[in-house]
This record gives C-alpha cells, sequence and structure tokens, in this order.
C-alpha cells in the first residue's frame, strides 16, 4: 500500500501541474482578450493606417570631380510614382488619371501594371520615372482622391558633361542576382552599382552605406511620426586625373569618327583624358525602365558602349617602328650610323615587300628612317632581329599584356610568335611575316592605352608607368632596364617626324612648342602596295595613328589618336593631337602643372 | 532489493481487471488525439496562409511532415512504453552521439549547426535528444518509493538533462537549450522536491542566469533581453518585431480580419511568420475567436495528458506523461505569451501549429507515447 500511495502523491501532484498550466493558458487567453477584444479597434487602426514603413536612407554616392575639381558627376533628386493597388479603389480609374498627368499611352502602363503582377498584390509597383516637378504636383495635390499613389523621392546619378568621358565614368545598373548573392553583407535587392568605367572600378568607395528610417505613416501614405533611424555613411568623392576642359576638346575633335585618343602624363601615368567614339550618355541608364535605349545601344553596329581606348586591340602599323627601333639599337643589330638605301621596295624571302614611298627613301640612317617612316629600313632591321627577339621588346614595352589601367575590361593584345603561331594556327612562324610584323602589320595587336604607355616609356627615358584616372591607386614607374641614352636616337628620330624637313607629321607642329611623333597607317585589306583610300568605302579605308608627346625636352603630355577607317595617320590623326597641344601649350596657355 | 520491490509489490495494486483488446482501444484518451489533430488542421490552414506570398512550397511541406508524424505516433503508440524505459540508456546515448555528430557535420545557417541535412529535408537532432532525456528520466526516477527524492537523485536526474542541454547550447541553440529546464523541472516537481531545495534552485538559477547572459550570450540575444526591458531601445530590430507582431494580434479584434487577408501578414511586417509567429497569423486573420479555439484546445490536451497521467499504471508512465507534456506546455504557455510581447522574442515555435519537421514529428511521437501510457495501464505484460 506504500507503493500505492505514492503513485496518489505523484498524481496529485501531475494533476497540481496540470491545473497550474491551464490556469497560466487562461491567463494568457486573458491578455490576448485584452489586447484583441478591449483594445482591438487601436491595434485595427495601427494596422490599416497608421502602418510602420522602413524607408531607406539612400546613403548619397561620391561625387567625381576632374583634376581642377570640376564636378563630373553628381547626384539629383529624382521623383518616382509607385501605385499601391491594395489601396486603390478602382485600378481603371488610378491608370485614366495616371496617364493623363504623365501625358503618355495608357498601353505603357497598364504594360507596366501587368509585369508586375507576380509580385503579389501587396507592394507598391514602379509605374514611372523622373517625374518633373509639376507632375509631382499634381499626384501631391489629388492625394485625397487618389491615396494610390506615392511619389518616391530618390538620388538619380547625373553626369553633367552627359557623352563627354562617358567611357571613363561608366555608369550605374541595378544589383544583379549573381552580385547580390557574391557581396551579400555590403548589398541590398534594388541597390545601384557601377557597371563600367570609374564607376564600377571605384563602386566600394563611391557607394556609401546605406541608412534607414522606420515612419509611420497614415492611410495617405504620409508620414505621420518618425519610429527610429539609423543613419548612414555617405560614399567617398573622387577627385579623377582626368582634365575635363581638354577631354572635351579632345572629343570634340574626333566628333563624327570612330576612334580614341588617350592623353597621359608620361612622368606618372596619369590620365588627362581618354576619349572613345561614338560614345553614349551615361544619363540614359539611371533609370529602371531604360530596356528600350539599353536595346538601341547594344544594337549599335558601331559599338558605342565599347571603350575603344582600352578594350579594342589593332595593328599598331609603323607607331611599331618606334620599339623596333629601341630592340635594334639594345640588340646591336643598328649603330646610330648604319645605313640602308630604300629604292622604294625590297626583296625578303623571295618576296618584293614595298616601301610606302614608291620613289624611295635613298640612303637613310636610323633617324632619317624613323623621320621619313622608311619601310625598307625596318623591313632589314626586322628580319634581323628574328620574330622572338621582336616579340621580347614588344613584350617589354607591356604589349600583349593589360597596363593595369583602373577602367576595368581592358584587353591584353596579341604579341605573335612562334609558339603562339603553333598553339592557336597549328603551324610554324613563316619568317616572311616577321617583315610585316617589323612595319606593324601582321598578327600584332595593341590597345590605343598600351600604345600611350609605350610612349610615355619613350618619353621619359625608359620608364614604365601604369595608366590611371585616380592618382592614390597607380604603382610606381617600372625602369625598363635599357642602357643610359639608348633611346636618344629614337628620341631624335621622333622629333624629326614631326620638325624635319622629311618628317611624316609635319602637319603636327606647334609654334612654341616642340613636339615628337610617329605616325602610322594601317592597312585594313591587302590592297596593291598603299594605294590611296581615301576614295574606297568607309569600312575598307585604312586606319590612322598619330603618338606623340611634348614638350619634346621635357614631356609632360602623351597623347596618342587613332581613327578607326580614318585614312593617312599623318592627314587625320596627326592635326588632332596637334590641336590638343595648341590646346593646353597654346600661347593664352600655362604649361600642365608639374606631377605631384 | 529496493529495484525490484516495485515489480513484486505490482500484483497486489488494486489495478482494474485487463478488458478484451478493442473495449481496451476503445477506453483509450480519444480526447487527446482529437485535440492534437484539431491543433495540427488548425496549423495546417494558418501555415497555408502565412506562406502563401513566401514560396518554398511549405504548405505541401509541412503536409508531409503531418503525414510523417502520424506514421511516427503510430509507431511510438505500439512499442510497450515498458521495453521504451528499459531502453532508455541505449536511446539516450544515441542522442548524445547525434548532439555531438551534429556539431562538426551539421549544415550551418544562420550561425549554428543544429541540422543534418538529408537532401532538401532537415533533421534536429535536439528534437529527438529531448524525447529521449525524457525517457530516462522517467525511468531512473521510477524506482524511488520515497515521497520526496534523495539529494543524490536530483543530482543525477539534473546532470541527465545537463549533457544534451550543453551540447544543443553549443550549437548555439539555446532556446532548444532552455527546452530542457521545463521538462526536468516538471518530472522532479511531480516526483517530489523539498521547498528549501527549490528556494536553493531559484538561486543557482538567477547564478546561472548571470552567468550565461555575460559569458554564454550572443550580442544579438543580449540585445533582445534588453529589447524586452526596454522597447524604445532598439526600434528597428527586435522592438520592430515585437510591435508588429502586437499589433498584428490586436488588429484582429474578435473575429479576425478573415482568412488570407491580414495586412501584417502578409505584407511581410511579420518576420518567421509560418513558424514562431504563426499565433500572429491566426490572431490577425481569425480574430480572438481563433486564439480561444486554440488555448482551449491546448488546454484540452493538457487536462487529457494530466488524465492519462492520474490513470497510469506505474510510477514510470506517469513521469513519462509529465515530462512530455512539460516540454509542450512551456512551448505553448512561452510562444503565446512572446506573440503579444509579454516575454522577450526566443526562437520557440508551437506546438502542432508552427511549420518545422523535426518539431512536427516530435510532438506526434510524444502523443503516440502518451497514448502507449493510457493503453497500457490495465495490462502488466
Amino acid at each position: 500500500m506504500r507503493i500505492g500511495e505514492h503513485r496518489e502523491v505523484l498524481v496529485a501532484r501531475a494533476q497540481w501541474l496540470a491545473r497550474a498550466t491551464v490556469g497560466l493558458l487562461a491567463l494568457v487567453g486573458f491578455v490576448y482578450f485584452f489586447v484583441q477584444v478591449l483594445n482591438g479597434a487601436r491595434y485595427r487602426e495601427l494596422a490599416e493606417n497608421n502602418r510602420l514603413r522602413r524607408l531607406k536612407l539612400e546613403a548619397p554616392r561620391g561625387v567625381i570631380e576632374d583634376r581642377h575639381g570640376r564636378i563630373l558627376v553628381e547626384n539629383l533628386p529624382a521623383y518616382s510614382l509607385e501605385l499601391d493597388r491594395a489601396r486603390s479603389r478602382d485600378l481603371g480609374e488610378s491608370l485614366r488619371f495616371a496617364t493623363e498627368v504623365l501625358g503618355v499611352p495608357r498601353d505603357e502602363l497598364s504594360g507596366v501594371l501587368e509585369r508586375s503582377r507576380r509580385s503579389g498584390d501587396f507592394r507598391p509597383v514602379l509605374l514611372a520615372e523622373n517625374l518633373s516637378l509639376p507632375e509631382v504636383a499634381r499626384f501631391r495635390v489629388a492625394r485625397l482622391e487618389h491615396p494610390e499613389f506615392e511619389i518616391e523621392v530618390t538620388q538619380r546619378r547625373f553626369y553633367r558633361l552627359g557623352e563627354h568621358a562617358a567611357h571613363v565614368l561608366g555608369y550605374l545598373g541595378e544589383v544583379s542576382r549573381d552580385e547580390l548573392a557574391a557581396d551579400p553583407g555590403a548589398l541590398h535587392a534594388g541597390d545601384w552599382v557601377g557597371r563600367r568605367g570609374v564607376e564600377r572600378a571605384y563602386d566600394r568607395r563611391l557607394r556609401g552605406e546605406d541608412g534607414e528610417r522606420v515612419v509611420v505613416v497614415d492611410s495617405r501614405g504620409l508620414p505621420v511620426e518618425e519610429f527610429g533611424r539609423r543613419l548612414g555613411r555617405p560614399g567617398q568623392g573622387l577627385r579623377l586625373t582626368l582634365d575635363a576642359g581638354l577631354q572635351q576638346e579632345a572629343e570634340r575633335l574626333l566628333a563624327g569618327q570612330v576612334g580614341a585618343i588617350v592623353a597621359l602624363d608620361p612622368r606618372d601615368g596619369a590620365l588627362r583624358a581618354l576619349v572613345s567614339a561614338p560614345a553614349y550618355d551615361p544619363n540614359l541608364f539611371a533609370r529602371k525602365l531604360a530596356a528600350d535605349d539599353w536595346r538601341a545601344l547594344v544594337g549599335d553596329a558601331r559599338h558605342p558602349l565599347q571603350n575603344r581606348a582600352v578594350q579594342s586591340a589593332y595593328s599598331p602599323g609603323s607607331v611599331f617602328k618606334i620599339v623596333m627601333a629601341t630592340a635594334a639599337l639594345a640588340e646591336g643589330v643598328v649603330t646610330p650610323s648604319r645605313r640602308e638605301f630604300c629604292p622604294g621596295f625590297a626583296a625578303h624571302y623571295g618576296r618584293r615587300f614595298h616601301c610606302w614611298k614608291r620613289g624611295g627613301h635613298g640612303s637613310v640612317d636610323l633617324e632619317a628612317a624613323i623621320e621619313g617612316s622608311c619601310d625598307v629600313f625596318f623591313y632589314a632591321v626586322g628580319r634581323e632581329l628574328g620574330i622572338e627577339r621582336i616579340a621580347r621588346y614588344a613584350r617589354l614595352f607591356d604589349f600583349g599584356r593589360p597596363t593595369g589601367v583602373d577602367l576595368g575590361g581592358e584587353r591584353a593584345g596579341l604579341v605573335p610568335d612562334d609558339e603562339w603561331s603553333r598553339r592557336r594556327r597549328g603551324h610554324p612562324w613563316y619568317p616572311g611575316e616577321t617583315i610585316s610584323v617589323a612595319i606593324g602589320q601582321g598578327a600584332l595587336l595593341v590597345t590605343p592605352i598600351q600604345v600611350a604607355t609605350m610612349v610615355a616609356a619613350v618619353a621619359n627615358g625608359g620608364f614604365l608607368v601604369t595608366p590611371h584616372v585616380v592618382a592614390d591607386s597607380a604603382p610606381a614607374p617600372r625602369p625598363l632596364g635599357l642602357a643610359p641614352g639608348l633611346l636618344a636616337p629614337v628620341r631624335n628620330g621622333l622629333e624629326r617626324v614631326v620638325n624635319g624637313a622629311r618628317g611624316t607629321a609635319r602637319g603636327a607642329r606647334v609654334p612654341g612648342l616642340t613636339v615628337a611623333g610617329k605616325t602610322g597607317t594601317v592597312q585594313v585589306v591587302s590592297q596593291e602596295a598603299y594605294a590611296d583610300t581615301s576614295d574606297a568605302p568607309w569600312h575598307l579605308r585604312n586606319h590612322a595613328w598619330f603618338a606623340a608627346y611634348a614638350p619634346a625636352e621635357r614631356p609632360e603630355l602623351v597623347v596618342v589618336v587613332f581613327v578607326e577607317h580614318g585614312g593617312k595617320g599623318s592627314g587625320v590623326a596627326a592635326p588632332i593631337a596637334k590641336a590638343l597641344y595648341a590646346y593646353l601649350f597654346g600661347p593664352d596657355r600655362a604649361p600642365v602643372a608639374a606631377a605631384s | 532489493m529496493r529495484i525490484s520491490s516495485d515489480r513484486i509489490a505490482l500484483p497486489s495494486l488494486p489495478l482494474p481487471e485487463a478488458p478484451p483488446r478493442l473495449a481496451q482501444l476503445a477506453g483509450l484518451h480519444w480526447g487527446l488525439l482529437a485535440s492534437a489533430a484539431a491543433l495540427t488542421l488548425v496549423g495546417l490552414l494558418t501555415v497555408r496562409s502565412a506562406a502563401a506570398e513566401m514560396g518554398g512550397g511549405y504548405f505541401a511541406r509541412q503536409l508531409v511532415w503531418v503525414a510523417a508524424g502520424l506514421v511516427a505516433m503510430l509507431v511510438a503508440f505500439a512499442i510497450d512504453y515498458q521495453r521504451l524505459l528499459a531502453w532508455s540508456t541505449p536511446l539516450y546515448t544515441g542522442g548524445l552521439v547525434a548532439l555531438l555528430l551534429v556539431l562538426p557535420l551539421g549544415h550551418r545557417a544562420g550561425g549554428s549547426v543544429g541540422w543534418f541535412r538529408l537532401g532538401s529535408v532537415g533533421l534536429q537532432p535536439s528534437e529527438f535528444a529531448k524525447l529521449a532525456t525524457a525517457i530516462l528520466l522517467a525511468r531512473y526516477l521510477s524506482a524511488e518509493s520515497e515521497s520526496y527524492l534523495t539529494p543524490r537523485q536530483l543530482a543525477r536526474a539534473v546532470a541527465i538533462a545537463l549533457a544534451p542541454m550543453v551540447l544543443t547550447a553549443l550549437q548555439p541553440d539555446l532556446g532548444g537549450a532552455a527546452m530542457f529546464v521545463p521538462m526536468v523541472a516538471g518530472v522532479l516537481l511531480v516526483g517530489g522536491v523539498r521547498p528549501r531545495l527549490l528556494v536553493a534552485a531559484a538561486l543557482v538559477a538567477l547564478v546561472v542566469g548571470g552567468l550565461v547572459w555575460s559569458l554564454g550570450m550572443q550580442s544579438y540575444q543580449r540585445q533582445r533581453v534588453l529589447t524586452f526591458l526596454a522597447p524604445a531601445s532598439d526600434p528597428l530590430g527586435a522592438g520592430y518585431q515585437a510591435r508588429q507582431s502586437k499589433i498584428a494580434v490586436g488588429s484582429g479584434q474578435l473575429t479576425g480580419r478573415g482568412y488570407r487577408q491580414g495586412t501584417q501578414s502578409q505584407l511581410h511586417f511579420l518576420p518567421a511568420r509560418h513558424t514562431d509567429f504563426i499565433l500572429a497569423v491566426l490572431a490577425e486573420e481569425r480574430g480572438f475567436a481563433g486564439v480561444a479555439l486554440v488555448l482551449g484546445l491546448y488546454g484540452a490536451f493538457f487536462v487529457s495528458a494530466a488524465t492519462v497521467a492520474a490513470r497510469a499504471r506505474d510510477r514510470g508512465g506517469v513521469l513519462l506523461v509529465v515530462a512530455l507534456v512539460a516540454i509542450a506546455a512551456f512551448h505553448v504557455l512561452y510562444n503565446a505569451a512572446m506573440v503579444i510581447g509579454l516575454v522577450p522574442i526566443t526562437g520557440i515555435p508551437l506546438p502542432f501549429l508552427s511549420y518545422g519537421g523535426s518539431f512536427t514529428l516530435v510532438n506526434w511521437i510524444a502523443v503516440g507515447l502518451v497514448l502507449n501510457v493510457d493503453y497500457r495501464r490495465y495490462v502488466n505484460r
């Protein structure tokens, strides 16, 4: 019986526990009764009218300035229209009203509405962007009749120069799903991130950290009181090395053409201007509903989105003779006194190679060969050097690999040699091809910015710079390791190209300034020996190069001009460089300030 | 010889004669099963509404889990609970091993590793360890015949619960670890603890609480407690959740806003609305009427369980029922109080209602075990 008694004690305690539980349950039940029934009306009102809204406190993106502090990119307030379908009494009437105010076809708005049907009936739909202030005012005034419309004030990126410097600055786009997954902490759905250029390369710096505000809004969606806020951190501003005036002048000079201009300081690689034509207006992308504009740009046969200065590789043409001359001197293949006779053609490996000058240059040394761009001289030099040594010196100048410019998407170009030929073409290198490469034709491909760093290295006495638009990001210049004074004959030759009696770029002379440079004309299709192509259809015309630096005594600015299907380098590209030097060093202009 | 005295003394107990098998089934406490089934039905409908805009097929998955739970209940019912008590040591050891294995092998989500992932199915070993611990506690304390437990027994009972509790806390899952406390408290209170020991235990709890606060808690957990004590201190974080939940509950008023019509629930104001805040969704959409129905069903479930405990054949049966129901009762009371803002927000779901695989499975196994104790109240096999 003892055990039985203890079981009773146990049962009694268990039942006491059960009663306590039920008692507590009843107590909680009463609290629910108190909140739901006795105070329910108040909470219903809170839920109905005084909803809490989490609002993003958008951190302003950093402002971008040029080297003189001129604002290139800033943020402007933008008004967009959202429709909260849950609060619309009659969707048809809502659409009619919006159509009337915005003056757009009704189909456009109903189409937007239809596309966002999937997101559920509760979330507001973005109906239109970039409303004008009068439009905003009309929606505000109609607030009582149309509580379903909300005006969102956001910041829109504004590119002050429009198409100017578009390829350097880049643009923004809404963050993609992949980017969200890659960087979960920093990015949120609906954020805007840099897509190209500086906006992309310095996205983290420019992008701040969004804050958040929780507000109580009434039935019309107007904030009634603030529940709390967390401040964000604004994005950092960015000062570029670019000179907006020079940039605009360069773009004006290239207007209507297809091509690229690179202007940089050979002392540190700071880019002063970087042009790719044709360009686009980055302001087009500052909207979410820009699908049509985007398609038009992507579909454009002239590829305006492409940054030709860093993303396109071309044959360098005679500009490559600068590398050839350097290689020949460094390898001892030529001495400054060596002469070649140019009758206007030469035979190599059983083939006849023409000089661009049908009448021939006569007897020329290295400097004269550079001055007159004598092909026959460099055919001989190329044959003696061989493709392997040519390739080695091309790579010494960073051809065949990206320069590291802080703009992204850079192409490496191509330096061909025997190994490349076997790997990519399946046959050995033909010696005859070396003769073509010697004058910058053939498989060799370079980007305009690579040409600019090559010329800068010659100009600054043998240092490879990393081109950049933001000063603090660039590594220090690297020495090429050439013997001191080795480049002097090359520089003399380049000076004579512009200033000599037989120079090919006499049209680039600027009064009061010694310009040095090299022209290049690239055959697009094989033609009967350098016939003038200016009458040919556009896509068959030659590409024009001019790569220069000035002042020749103490170089401060390298300018590389490339015009796709422009014709002759001397006739098309050189005058553009001349105009840029005149703009910067002209009589009423102070010289470029010393690099920091 | 005291251990075996239980067995020897049994025939002298005034037990009723065992009726025929079918009548035995009819004598089962069907009210317990009915209230659990009704709660599950309400839960399924509410999960369907709460997860309607979420994607991820929560409703369909919960249906599968409920079906699995019913099968598990039948299994738990079929095996004689005496045999389960006899197997309690290996069961408990298995639970500890699972908890140990989940630490290096578990699926990492939200900073903790409480899950084994098998394809798209997640299993939470801490839930099953709770069952095993309940069975071992019932078995260990069933041997006692004094009206109060000895200090040695108390200490060993606490140690039995402490091992899985610490392992769960290491995941870290403090909410899950805390669930061992009501279980061990329930069986000890029913088993018999002297009042002065209760006072001492309260003091120890205070000290341990202080240590957990300063050493064992993540900063967000500390923040939640602070938020509870001073809601205005973090209006954007936990305070926001608590306020949204309370608005949802209150706006339901007497009869609710209608199925799938809750603006709070459907407008994504409510976090974890298909799991921990399922009651807020129900309260908003079905009003106080819905809440009263659910709380009433829980009341019926607990009273039924108490009836089963009262007519159980032996101490082991009583304590097993108490251990199992104590966890469920704590879940219900804490969750209901949390949803309406009476206690800090912690991840403690609502039995039978909240979405969750292992949790649904374990609740139905518990129902099976309680019915198991009830079914075998006559016989001594």
